[in-house]
């Protein structure tokens, strides 16, 4: 599903990781761990084609969002979906304006239908009730289940979360888990997440890759119960065991 | 009926109708978001003349998205082929739990919702309310920015020079350019435009005494005020609803520390300070973008220059400086004001901007209003 290969990422002359490589499987969950500082967003942000890496490649379903420009650029950018930390929905607009966006700008579906589509989504996250109110009427945990809505309101294969249970409660963290599960297993969509929440990558990630912020390479990666045991590095160890260095 | 289908699609439907009333439609193909909008068109106007008591959407042979499923959830529901008994076959499972989070009356619910609209009455007591819930916020605030200041004064320790000094830089040094630049321009116009009436009353000469007095007792303090508010107050409104957005703010109260006396009375003092020094680069701008129309005029240099001094007076130079501190204080307390006053969400710091930019030059000209009737009445 995606392939990263010689990835060197960094900002102006500070390279923050250098010639990385991991693949993504189609239909898992997929996570990327690591300490504060690791470029665990930096690199979801080149994944997804915003930031341009100093050297190597991202390919999203056979095609570089990297050298891509133009319409191909766009084809690729619509077989993904994406969760910010924020929820980043826009303060103007009602929920179901926010998920019906993409909608709008890019099919020519009926009205009837837009609202119909963006309606079933926000049903799918449990939030059909919340359609007509303002991003700003809505807590945390609810603007992250109108952002994922939106996110996958194109039927996007591929979904992208960054800190998906930052800044939650337990409840709300675990119910935004199953969704991801529901969602996963249900529609069959691949998940790339960042996440620091190590409950979430137990319950939800099929794989993960640790980064490593001193040798700006990957430290470790495989299942997370696995690495939990068997990861090479110490350090490794104790993070997924969640314990003091 | 005549079989009906579409052949440029990746779809393909067949629509029949029995003499006995029974409607068969049967897709064959993908759904998607391209090619559902131009199937949900055709079929609305193939549907809309043909009655039918049972109806059967057959879809083995259909592959679709949520776009193709909201076109089957429509037909459904019956809403192409209304009073008919309508039965939908061959779903996939996967796809009829999608259907599932289809729903009639979420879609209802919001075509009955209108956004709430009060009554005129409302909005003007709640626009009085508010105006007077900021005139008092207003005052309390002139309070506690006269006591911070005289704090700082009887305790210097109090105050943060350093920020002052900063605030004097960025806000009054940095913006001497553009102050120049504005009103030596705007005295280049005054003498041009007050040159032909002069000139037929005989009095050209007197431009050079019009354009002292306009820039000393009017718009040098004015242009610099107003170029202080829209360069430098919305810089100070932006600053501090910022940090009110980033819990900057509450994060000084906890710790047992004013806003005002730690952000708010260094802006005052520095802009107070500043404000008479840009006034008089103002003045001095205004009067040199006069001299080149008046020499063009045939009017040698050492006769304006006679003609500007004879019609300045100390009295007119104190005046325009009053004003400007007048104006300083205004404009730096208010942008203040505005920025303390950011309410949460994106466009909260982009309106206290705007406010503060709006409020100050609005109180710039009633001071100044104020301050030309007082100066007159006291004159006669």
């Amino acid at each position: 599903m995606i392939e990263v290969r010689d990835l060197t990422i960094g900002y102006g002359d500070r390279l923050v990781l250098e010639g990385i490589n991991f693949d993504v499987r189609r239909g898992e969950v997929f996570a990327i761990l690591g300490v504060s500082g690791s470029g665990k967003s930096t690199l979801l942000k080149h994944m997804i084609g915003l930031y341009q890496p100093i050297r190597g490649d991202v390919v999203i379903s056979g095609a570089s969002i990297v050298h891509a420009e133009g319409d191909e650029r766009l084809r690729i950018l619509r077989k993904f979906g994406v969760l910010y930390q924020s929820g980043a929905l826009f303060g103007s607009l009602t929920t179901v304006e926010n998920v019906r966006l993409p909608l709008d700008e890019f099919t020519d579906l009926p009205e009837v239908a837009k609202d119909l589509i963006a309606l079933s989504k926000l049903r799918l996250v449990g939030l059909e009730s919340a359609a007509t109110k303002l991003p700003a009427d809505l807590s945390g945990g609810m603007q992250k289940r109108a952002g994922i809505a939106r996110a996958i309101v194109m039927d996007p294969c591929l979904l992208f979360l960054d800190e998906p249970s930052a800044g939650l409660d337990p409840i709300t963290s675990a119910g935004l888990d199953a969704l991801i599960r529901e969602l996963a297993r249900g529609l069959g969509i691949t998940f790339v997440m960042v996440t620091h929440e190590l409950a979430s990558i137990y319950s939800v990630a099929d794989r993960v890759v640790v980064l490593d912020p001193k040798t700006r390479g990957i430290a470790a990666e495989g299942a997370p119960s696995w690495l939990r045991e068997n990861a090479n590095q110490p350090w490794v160890r104790q993070f997924l065991k969640r314990e003091a260095a | 009926m005549p079989e009906k289908s579409s052949v440029d699609l990746p779809v393909r439907w067949n629509l029949s109708v029995r003499p006995d009333g029974t409607g068969k439609l049967e897709f064959e193909g993908e759904l998607d978001a391209e090619s559902t909008p131009v199937a949900w068109r055709s079929l609305e106007s193939e549907l809309a003349g043909i009655k039918v008591a049972s109806f059967e959407i057959d879809v083995r042979q259909l592959v679709c998205d949520s776009a193709g499923l909201a076109l089957l959830y429509y037909l459904s529901v019956g809403a192409m082929t209304p009073g008919a008994n309508v039965n939908l076959t061959g779903l996939s499972p996967e796809l009829q739990h999608l259907l599932r989070g289809f729903s009639t009356k979420d879609f209802q619910a919001l075509q009955e919702h209108e956004p709430t609209c009060s009554s005129f009455i409302e909005d003007v007591g709640a626009a009085t309310w508010s105006w007077l819930c900021d005139l008092r916020q207003q005052v309390e605030f002139i309070g506690e920015v006269t006591v911070g200041v005289m704090m700082s004064l009887f305790r210097p320790r109090l105050m943060h020079w350093k920020e002052v000094v900063r605030v004097f830089e960025v806000a009054g040094v940095n913006a001497l350019p553009v102050v120049s630049l504005l009103t030596f321009l705007v005295g280049m116009v005054i003498a041009f435009e007050s040159a032909q009436p002069l000139e037929q009353l005989g009095a050209q000469v007197f431009v050079a005494n019009l354009l002292g007095l306009v820039m000393s007792r009017e718009l040098g303090p004015v242009m610099a005020a107003i170029m202080l508010a829209g360069r430098s107050g919305s810089a100070f409104a932006a600053e501090l609803g910022t940090m009110k957005v980033n819990e900057e703010l509450n994060a000084l109260q906890t710790m047992g520390l004013s806003p005002v006396q730690f952000l708010v009375v260094q802006r005052v003092v520095a802009g107070i300070l500043l404000t008479p020094v840009l006034t008089i680069f103002a003045m001095y701008a205004g009067l040199l973008g006069g001299i080149p129309v008046l020499l063009g005029l045939g009017f040698p240099l050492r006769m304006v220059l006679h003609q500007v001094q004879s019609g300045l007076h100390f009295g007119d130079l104190a005046e325009g400086l009053s004003k400007s501190i007048v104006f300083g204080a205004i404009v730096a307390s208010v942008s203040c004001l505005r920025g303390l006053q950011t309410g949460e969400g994106p466009r909260a710091v982009g309106e206290s901007t705007t406010r503060s930019v709006v409020s100050s030059i609005l109180l710039i000209i009633l001071a100044d209003a104020i301050i030309a009737a007082v100066t007159y009445t006291l004159r006669k």
